[in-house]
């Protein structure tokens, strides 16, 4: 086989029957909705109304409070809460990544007390990797843990960390040994309450105006032994395989489908050829991609490394949702306005103020053409 | 058919792409990969049109010169209508009903009108078309030699065959009722070539990843240069797609005759294989065409074989922009109320109404 072909997917009816139900609940759901105006609503009602529901943490072992299910029963379950803009930024990194990383690295007590909490949608994580210098050249981090007695002591700074001020532990990744010539070697994981003393949180506030993102500094923070997460030394492989979670779900393609619904019913009102072609257009990319994106769900099922996959589809799919504001715009000409009562015109300004993040976020499009261009022998 | 047997025709037409004869149509005959789609009783390997597409990716990533997605189609058209002796038959799957008369005398059926561009229109034996809509669609084979058909001959870009086959008053070899009608003919053929591009797409790839290993600007090889490799990755993004838009496509086709999935006009891959792999096309020429600089831009080097290819096919069968309105029209035509992405992922049949009820 192909370096580049995706397996076929296989088709859930598991999952096909989840998807009519999670639709009947959305339909039926009466707390907030955040709708297009919000590009990711934090929610802990929500949050714990779809861990209720088993809809947490759904490939999670049973005997860690998950549902037993297949990566594909989920993705069916999360593309049907991202076509709605379900308010899912709560648990969703802790869901994606921090759980999948507990329950293959973590320790037996870490996987006991936290996973179960993960998968009721009453625990969130932020995930400690950017630092002040240290952005898209990952290995270059600097925040240093020390060994100390009974534990170990954390000096640094992380930044651009995701709901850090409202999540209750962080993945922090950090040195635990001074950088040789293996530049990777040398980086562990721990897991981090954020109400250590010594941890400080200061929000940042983007060009939208959402104060999604932190700078978090940690002076002189103790963790104790059983904070490291996995093997010390080992941090680096360790979060390669979490990026791979995080690079491959259909969170990398459908941010701004809210701003499709609302030109589609804009459309619908004063119809063009154009119009048509556009939606027909941005339709081929969506199935393209949920496609792949199921694919990549399938390989990680089977085992088999998706690094390269992952890469490829965050690229294609994150691209495709820069372009979304670029090519409506043009289509059906609105001036927009953030909050304006024109649904199209507002679901607009949302996703043009957000759209330069898209590439940027989870490894910019530059560092993963970076990893294909590898894979493929250049370089 | 086993996965082995599957993967022994894979090998086998890899072996011969590879030795690149010189009659290579001849030899892609001998090995009966022309019947693939046929069943085994009728000299056909009995593939599934997901198997066939696989085998026309080999084939476009090998510039074959010859019209192995025309001919598979053809001889499944033609053995439908149960005419006998087709060792070269094309499809004219862009005939326009407009452009055909069937018209019925006391003598039987004639033909009147034109079949545009036609693939191998003139070097065939046979050629198939369907014309009309729904239930009422007929599928029509014509004996390339029978009295009343002028030949213009054509080509595309990379001079393969498209001739414009005009028709007086021909006597057709069969007209039967069609498996399926006119747009979803052309929808199936579009499909074959996404494969193709999918192929060609893959193998300018290869190609342009192999000379920039090898090609010193600078004093290191092009493809040290992150602004080259950048451009490359980009090129893999859209390989990638193109080939999953042209498997989904294909596997389409199969759920469609198998009877399990929806009718290929209603299908969202199948609409989408086209859309997308003739955007990748662009990208991919453009791209490749870039790293080899002037001497990509040659007849000497090969380059042109694949790029060439994937200009052509992807205006032939109807481009991006034609299906795209096709697609959006569709969905924009359902109900009012409904969101987009309903209409793009709709519940699955098996569970929808009483099963849905009942299993919950």
């Amino acid at each position: 086989m192909n370096k580049l072909s995706f397996p076929r997917p296989r088709q859930s009816e598991i999952g096909e029957r989840l998807r009519s139900e999670v639709r009947e609940f959305i339909d039926g759901w009466h707390g907030n909705r955040h709708g297009a105006a919000a590009f990711s609503g934090f929610d802990p009602e929500f949050s714990e109304a779809l861990g209720k529901r088993g809809w947490i943490g759904m490939g999670f072992p049973k005997r860690y409070g998950g549902g037993g299910y297949g990566l594909a029963e989920r993705l069916v379950v999360l593309e049907e809460l991202l076509a709605v803009r379900a308010p899912i930024f709560a648990h969703a990194v802790a869901e994606r990544q921090s759980g999948p990383l507990l329950l293959r690295f973590g320790s037996e007590r870490q996987r006991e007390e936290i996973v179960p909490r993960i998968a009721a949608g009453k625990c969130y994580f932020c995930i400690g990797l950017s630092e002040p210098d240290s952005g898209s050249d990952l290995a270059s981090v600097r925040t240093r843990a020390i060994k100390v007695d009974g534990g170990w002591r954390v000096n640094g700074a992380k930044i651009w960390t995701s709901s850090a001020h409202r999540t209750h532990y962080m993945v922090l990744l950090c040195r635990t040994a001074p950088a040789s010539e293996v530049r990777q070697a040398g980086l562990s994981q721990f897991l981090v309450d954020m109400k250590t003393p010594g941890v400080t949180c200061r929000s940042i506030v983007n060009i939208a105006g959402d104060d999604d993102f932190n700078e978090v500094h940690f002076q002189d923070v103790f963790l104790s032994d059983d904070a490291l997460i996995g093997v010390e030394g080992q941090g680096w492989q360790q979060v390669t395989s979490e990026l791979t979670f995080e690079r491959s779900g259909p969170d990398r393609f459908m941010s701004h489908m809210g701003a499709v619904e609302e030109f589609v019913t804009a459309l619908k009102q004063q119809p063009s050829a154009e119009g048509a072609r556009t939606v027909g257009r941005l339709v081929a990319h969506l199935s393209t991609l949920r496609r792949m994106s199921r694919s990549i769900a399938a390989m990680l099922t089977a085992e088999q490394d998706a690094a390269l996959h992952a890469a490829l589809l965050k690229d294609l799919g994150t691209c495709f949702e820069q372009e979304i504001p670029e090519t409506l715009r043009l289509v059906l000409p609105t001036e927009p306005e953030p909050g304006a009562s024109d649904g199209y015109s507002a679901a607009l300004a949302n996703v043009i103020l957000h759209a330069p993040s898209c590439t940027i976020r989870g490894g910019t499009k530059e560092v993963l053409r970076g990893i294909v261009a590898k894979s493929l022998g250049l370089r | 058919m086993s996965e082995e047997t599957r993967d022994m025709l894979h090998e086998a037409a890899l072996r011969i792409f590879a030795d690149k004869p010189k009659n290579l149509w001849a030899v892609l005959q001998e090995s009966g990969f022309d019947k693939t789609l046929l069943p085994e009783s009728k000299g056909g390997a009995g593939v599934s049109w997901a198997d066939a597409s696989r085998l026309l990716i080999l084939a476009g990533e090998h510039a074959a010169d010859a019209l192995l997605a025309d001919a598979m189609v053809g001889h499944w058209l033609v053995d439908h209508a149960g005419v006998d002796g087709a060792t070269l038959p094309t499809v004219a799957s862009s005939a326009h009903s407009e452009q055909i008369r069937l018209g019925r005398t006391r003598d039987g059926w004639r033909v009147d009108g034109k079949l545009p561009r036609v693939p191998w229109g003139g070097a065939c034996t046979h050629v198939a078309f369907v014309v009309g809509s729904g239930t009422a669609a007929q599928l029509i084979v014509l004996s390339r030699d029978a009295a009343g058909i002028s030949v213009t001959s054509g080509r595309n870009l990379a001079g393969e065959p498209r001739d414009t086959l005009v028709l007086e008053n021909v006597v057709p070899a069969a007209v039967v009722a069609a498996p399926l009608d006119a747009r979803e003919l052309l929808s199936l053929s579009a499909i074959l070539r996404s494969a193709l591009m999918a192929g060609a797409i893959e193998r300018s790839l290869a190609l342009a990843v192999e000379y920039a290993n090898l090609r010193v600007q600078f004093g290191r090889p092009i493809g040290k240069f992150q602004a080259v490799q950048q451009n490359i990755a980009f090129l893999a993004t859209q390989a990638a797609a193109a080939r999953a838009a042209a498997e989904a496509g294909s596997e389409a086709i199969d759920e469609w005759l198998d009877g399990v999935g929806e009718p290929l006009s209603r299908n969202i891959a199948a609409a989408s294989a086209k859309i997308r792999t003739g955007e990748a096309a662009g990208q991919a020429c453009a791209i490749a065409h870039q790293v080899f600089g002037a001497i990509g831009f040659t007849e000497e080097h090969e380059l042109h074989r694949f790029t060439k290819r994937l200009w052509s096919w992807r205006d032939e069968c109807g481009n991006e922009a034609f299906w795209s309105r096709e697609l959006g029209e569709r969905i924009l035509a359902g109900d009012p109320g409904q969101s987009l992405w309903r209409a793009v992922v709709p519940m699955a049949k098996a569970i929808s109404g009483a099963a849905a009820g009942a299993a919950r």
